[in-house]
């Protein structure tokens, strides 16, 4: 049979690439296997697109979640780039707000940079349980209106929110500093044994069952109070 | 191969004729431009007619210079006398019959019982001239079809071959008078062009001193052409005898006129030289790239006219979603021989994809059928072309584009499925434009999911 | 040197139109400019600037300056932005993130120049990098370009630092032309900050070597296409409005001379909302009526059939024949009526009541298809050389009504449609009969037939010889006395539409059945 394209043999097949397409291709393949490994975790933890706000499952997701980016290499600029991704309606049709917050909170604590800027202000999604279990010598800083659980079980690290937090922010923190800029909502400290929360705008209340820790407003230490 | 210079020197008698009619006889504006020079499209299209051998469609408003533009062309480039082609002229006319265009048979002779044809000049002569062609009605058109697609004429049990021809055709805009053209005859013609007015100023000149075409008369040397075109002698000698007759006029032109003409021989030559200009890589994709937007359909395999498109079809921003029909083949045939004409005319190395792009819309406008809604798109812009060669610039306007974003993936895709059917093992290249569908059908693949 | 300039001009364009694959482009000519900025482009056509050839030249070749920018521009052409519609849909991007214009405009010009330099860089053989290389840069946003080239294209463009900002710019896929939606937000976020560093140190008015891009680079007839591919992908007339409020002047400027279409041109504003609808209305076309085909009423012989005895002798072709008269070899003509093209009839003019009360959809904040159907159905009368009038009624006894008389101004009739009342419904029927003609044009209502003086109307319809074609929205009682009093009429033809998506489909239809079927 005539082969139709002949006049063609001489083309080179392999073209000039750039910098660029190797870096964008890199980048590509971060954020496959980050999306997997998010979806992995989704379908591990989430049962019929419900997941619960409890201690042990939250535990749970957690674990899982460093498990699913145990050999990842990745930085600071796929962490941000993620959570567009995350917030990207047609990339996550169904975004579950706690185990994504809990998937990038693993992230954080597992990447190589000591000090994290998230900039998170125009994503119409709310993230939650972000800074969970910041380790120590971690400084995270989220600029943005953030959702609830934001700096729970923080273990050392340093939180700053350049915006709002949600409820429960600083819930069960063990050690270290969350510093808020704006307010902070209910049960702010809730569960704290340790460290400290500085608020430099209104908080909407405070978490009765706090076993340590303080929390401050605008420079004033507000709990423990006095009378405690 | 003939040698440079003589070439140099039949591509210059060519640039004088061009030059001579526009100044003399033809009188118009340029309008398009190609490698930095300016042409008139009508008169341009009409030369490389002639040196092809091809089949041009003129169209116009009445008196704008359809037919003789044709006339001086063939006259000049064939070496007629214009009185000969006037006689050799077929006037469209719903009473046209067989006898009058191609043949009838010798009186004289039938009467003795002996069965000898009287063919037509329009029939014998290598410039062929139609004027008004969609005034015949549709029969008779399909009765030219043959000859006019292969230079091949029968009656009773006659028929001649033209070794030699082109062919021109007017025809008006659609009033009370016209048929529409059948699309198997359409489909034959090489190009469209449209006569235009040219402006007040040059109008004005028009009709003045010699600008009827006298010059391209002689009254003893028509005689001598009839007498030749009503003898009763074998077609090979008649040829001869003509082309003799030819060379002739050829010489009084250019005593008289101080014009030189092309002969037989030159306009073999012309041929040849052009024949062996090669196609570069861009000429040879973007064709395809072309040919394969016209042609292809992802539902039904090809276009035809009587399927429409399903609406949200995945490629609804390539032109097989804006055309009804698919693109015949003789496209391609047109293209090649057009580009190659031009690209020898402006003396170039090889056919380029400057040299298509100039030519495509003249070979696409009468074979493409639009759909409603995209000439209701188009149909009130502005513009300087009639409707049916506008939508054919747009549209080729409209491919280059997206084949110059991506003529590299292109030409890649066609380099690896060449290595393919040479057996290497590697992957077609994937993309939406459906010369990459086509290129994976060519690989034997079945293609279905978008 | 002036004359080297026009000449080396000469020499290098047409390879440079070569090498791109002969784009449609004017002539490209030298022309005055600063030094620092080496291009302009004004309707596709080329200015190079000969202060800044003669500033690089110690650097580099003449002819590579020239080369250089030309491929720039070329790749403007060819990549990005590609069209108008891009070019604003790019800026809305900028400026969802960025919040103010000069802003958005910067970093959509260099968003643009780096789309279409990395284009040409990766694809053709090409002196950009030695232009960058050699330019003077301007403030710190063009070093944090010239350092993000650096990283994608791998050159040295002797930029130091900027080791953040280019990596994580350099992570943008560029050359994906899918995503430069997603890309311009990125991009524009990360340059923010610089922006507004050189918006405190006193204005974003530096310009990349190789220039901005206005929207003078633009011809008139692509304005007004990208306004026509940008109205049909924005939602609403909102969004329209939001993009294109910004361009205003130069809109109005660049479409001085051909504008009169959009009902634009010196003196007049850019009323946005009419002109949204105006060019969704063009996705919308329907074709100009053609000339009927019909029979000429004269015969003509059409083939031979095979003479018999018996049957007459005038039609025998004594030619055909061979003179002989004889069973078996004479023929005689079939003679047919011949069918040629017709003579077009008259198109009626055409009446729109539109109903712009409270229920109906404000066609300045979301997209209204019933203004969207009346436009259709306006821009299919006007394009076959009728005239429309408009009656746009909300309580038309409050004052609440707007009428146009007959118009064949585009812009008037959809100015007339687009004007929302918002109130009660109320119309008088006396203003419609004010518009009859003896013409007796086509009637178009498209309401949600909660008039409240419907009766009115019915009462007229009635009496009436047009042809109405009523389309409402949804279902009421109202609806259903509509129905049967005119269930009788023939020239009435009452359509339901359940999304308001259909209606312009639903008015198109009609027209076509009212211009387009033979005998109409």
């Amino acid at each position: 049979m005539k082969n139709p394209f002949l006049d063609f043999q001489s083309v080179p097949c392999r073209k000039k690439e750039i910098p660029l397409e190797r870096i964008v291709r890199a980048r590509k393949e971060i954020m496959d296997r980050l999306s997997e490994g998010y979806l992995r975790l989704v379908e591990e933890e989430v049962k019929d697109l419900v997941w619960l706000v409890e201690h042990s499952h939250v535990v749970r997701t957690y674990s899982a979640a460093v498990s699913a980016i145990q050999d990842l290499q990745y930085d600071q600029d796929d962490i941000e780039e993620f959570c567009a991704e995350l917030d990207n309606a047609n990339a996550f049709p169904y975004m579950i707000s706690g185990p994504a917050g809990i998937y990038l909170s693993a992230l954080i604590n597992n990447a190589a940079e000591e000090h994290i800027l998230l900039r998170l202000s125009e994503y119409e999604r709310t993230f939650h349980f972000l800074g969970y279990r910041l380790p120590e010598g971690k400084t995270l800083v989220l600029q943005g209106n953030l959702g609830d659980f934001i700096g729970a079980g923080l273990c050392g690290g340093r939180l700053m929110v350049e915006g709002t937090a949600g409820n429960w922010c600083g819930a069960g923190m063990t050690g270290g500093e969350i510093l808020v800029t704006g307010y902070t909502g209910q049960k702010t400290g809730e569960w704290m044994r340790g460290g400290e929360i500085h608020v430099d705008g209104p908080i909407g209340g405070f978490g009765r069952a706090r076993f340590g820790g303080k929390i401050y407003q605008r420079g004033k230490l507000v709990v423990p109070h006095e009378s405690e | 191969m003939i040698e440079e210079k003589r070439n140099n020197d039949l591509r210059k008698v060519v640039w004088e004729l061009y030059a001579y009619i526009q100044d003399n006889l033809y009188l118009n504006r340029p309008d398009m431009q190609i490698k930095g020079r300016e042409f008139n499209s009508a008169l341009l299209m009409s030369l490389l007619t002639g040196l092809c051998e091809g089949k041009e469609l003129i169209i116009g408003e009445p008196g704008l210079g359809k037919t003789t533009s044709a006339e001086y062309v063939c006259a000049l480039l064939y070496r007629f006398p214009l009185g000969t082609i006037w006689g050799s002229e077929v006037s469209g006319h719903p009473e046209q019959t067989e006898e009058k265009i191609i043949g009838r048979p010798d009186l004289g002779k039938l009467n003795k019982g002996e069965e000898v044809v009287v063919w037509s000049h329009f029939a014998l002569l290598p410039v062929k001239i139609v004027d008004e062609i969609n005034r015949l009605p549709e029969t008779k058109q399909s009765m030219i079809l043959d000859g006019v697609d292969r230079g091949n004429w029968e009656y009773l049990n006659a028929a001649i071959i033209n070794e030699e021809y082109c062919l021109f055709a007017t025809a008006n805009y659609q009033d009370r008078g016209t048929n529409t053209i059948v699309a198997p005859l359409i489909d034959r013609f090489d190009v469209m062009v449209e006569s235009k007015h040219p402006g007040a100023n040059l109008a004005y000149f028009i009709g003045g001193h010699g600008s009827n075409g006298v010059r391209l008369r002689s009254e003893e040397l028509e005689a001598e052409f009839h007498s030749v075109l009503s003898e009763n002698i074998p077609y090979p000698v008649r040829m001869k005898r003509l082309d003799e007759l030819c060379d002739r006029f050829g010489e009084w032109l250019e005593a008289q006129e101080g014009i030189r003409t092309l002969s037989v021989a030159d306009r073999r030559e012309i041929r040849s030289s052009k024949r062996s200009l090669p196609f570069d890589l861009d000429f040879n994709a973007f064709l395809r790239f072309v040919v394969s937007e016209l042609s292809f359909c992802h539902h039904f395999g090809q276009k035809r006219s009587n399927e429409a498109c399903d609406a949200g079809c995945h490629f609804t921003g390539y032109l097989c979603n804006a055309v009804r029909n698919c693109v015949s083949n003789r496209l391609p045939i047109s293209a090649r021989n057009f580009s190659q004409a031009l690209a020898w005319l402006l003396g170039d190395e090889e056919v380029d994809l400057e040299h298509l792009k100039a030519v495509l819309p003249f070979t696409l406008a009468h074979r493409t059928q639009w759909k409603e809604e995209v000439v209701a798109q188009r149909e009130k812009e502005q513009r300087s072309d009639p409707l049916e060669i506008y939508m054919a610039k747009q549209a080729v306007k409209e491919m280059h584009r997206r084949y110059m974003e991506q003529a590299g993936e292109v030409k890649n895709a066609l380099a690896v499925a060449c290595r393919i059917v040479e057996g290497e093992s590697m992957r077609p290249v994937e993309g939406d434009h459906p010369i990459y569908w086509e290129i994976r059908r060519d690989l034997g693949e079945e293609v279905t999911e978008v | 040197m002036s004359r080297d300039l026009d000449e080396i001009l000469k020499q290098v364009w047409p390879r440079v139109r070569k090498k791109h694959l002969f784009p449609e482009l004017p002539n490209p000519e030298m022309g005055g400019g600063e030094s620092s900025v080496g291009l302009d482009i004004r309707a596709k056509k080329i200015f190079i600037s000969r202060e800044f050839v003669s500033e690089m030249s110690p650097a580099l070749d003449t002819e590579k300056v020239i080369e250089g920018l030309l491929d720039h521009a070329v790749s403007h052409y060819l990549s990005c932005p590609w069209d108008f519609a891009t070019h604003l849909k790019l800026y809305a991007k900028a400026k969802d993130v960025l919040k103010n214009k000069d802003m958005a405009l910067k970093a959509t010009d260099y968003f643009m120049d780096v789309v279409a330099d990395t284009h040409c860089v990766s694809r053709k053989d090409t002196p950009i990098p030695k232009i960058y290389g050699s330019a003077k840069k301007g403030g710190a946003l063009d070093e944090a370009i010239h350092a993000l080239y650096q990283r994608i294209w791998g050159l040295d463009l002797g930029v130091k630092g900027y080791e953040e900002i280019s990596r994580k710019l350099s992570r943008i896929p560029y050359l994906d032309r899918n995503t430069w939606q997603e890309s311009i937000r990125r991009f524009s976020k990360a340059v923010k900050f610089l922006l507004e560093m050189e918006e405190d140190l006193g204005g974003t008015d530096g310009q990349s070597p190789m220039g901005s891009h206005s929207l003078q680079q633009y011809s008139s007839q692509e304005l007004e296409e990208g306004l026509k591919d940008l109205a049909l992908e924005v939602g609403t007339p909102y969004e329209f409005k939001k993009i294109v409020q910004d361009f205003e002047d130069e809109i109005l400027q660049a479409t001085q001379a051909g504008g009169e279409a959009m009902g634009l041109g010196p003196g007049q504003g850019l009323d946005a909302d009419t002109i949204y609808y105006m060019k969704l209305a063009e996705n919308y076309l329907l074709p100009i009526r053609k000339l009927p085909m019909e029979k000429s009423g004269s015969l003509y012989p059409h083939h031979h059939t095979p003479w018999e005895v018996g049957k007459p002798y005038q039609e025998i072709d004594p030619w055909t024949s061979f003179g002989k008269i004889m069973p078996g070899i004479t023929q005689t003509w079939q003679r047919f009526e011949g069918e040629v093209f017709g003579k077009g009839e008259g198109t009626p003019d055409c009446i729109i009541l539109i109903d712009s009360s409270g229920s109906m959809t404000d066609p300045k904040q979301h997209l209204s298809h019933a203004v969207l159907g009346a436009g259709c159905a306006s821009d299919a009368y006007l394009r076959n050389d009728a005239q429309v009038a408009v009656y746009n009624f909300s309580d038309a006894r409050s004052g609440g009504q707007k009428i146009l008389s007959y118009s064949r101004s585009r812009k008037m009739i959809y100015r007339t449609l687009c004007h929302y009342f918002g109130g009660g419904t109320r119309l008088l029927v006396e203003k419609i009969d004010g518009l009859q003609t003896d013409k007796v044009p086509d009637i178009f209502l498209i309401t949600d037939m909660q008039i409240t003086n419907l009766e009115n109307l019915i009462q007229y319809f009635n009496d009436c010889k047009n042809r109405v074609t009523a389309v409402h929205i949804g279902d009421n009682k109202h609806v259903k006395n509509f129905r049967s009093a005119m269930a009788l009429r023939k020239n009435v033809e009452i359509y339901a539409v359940e999304k308001k998506e259909d209606i312009p489909r639903i008015v198109l239809g009609k027209v076509k059945d009212y211009l387009y079927s033979p005998g109409s």
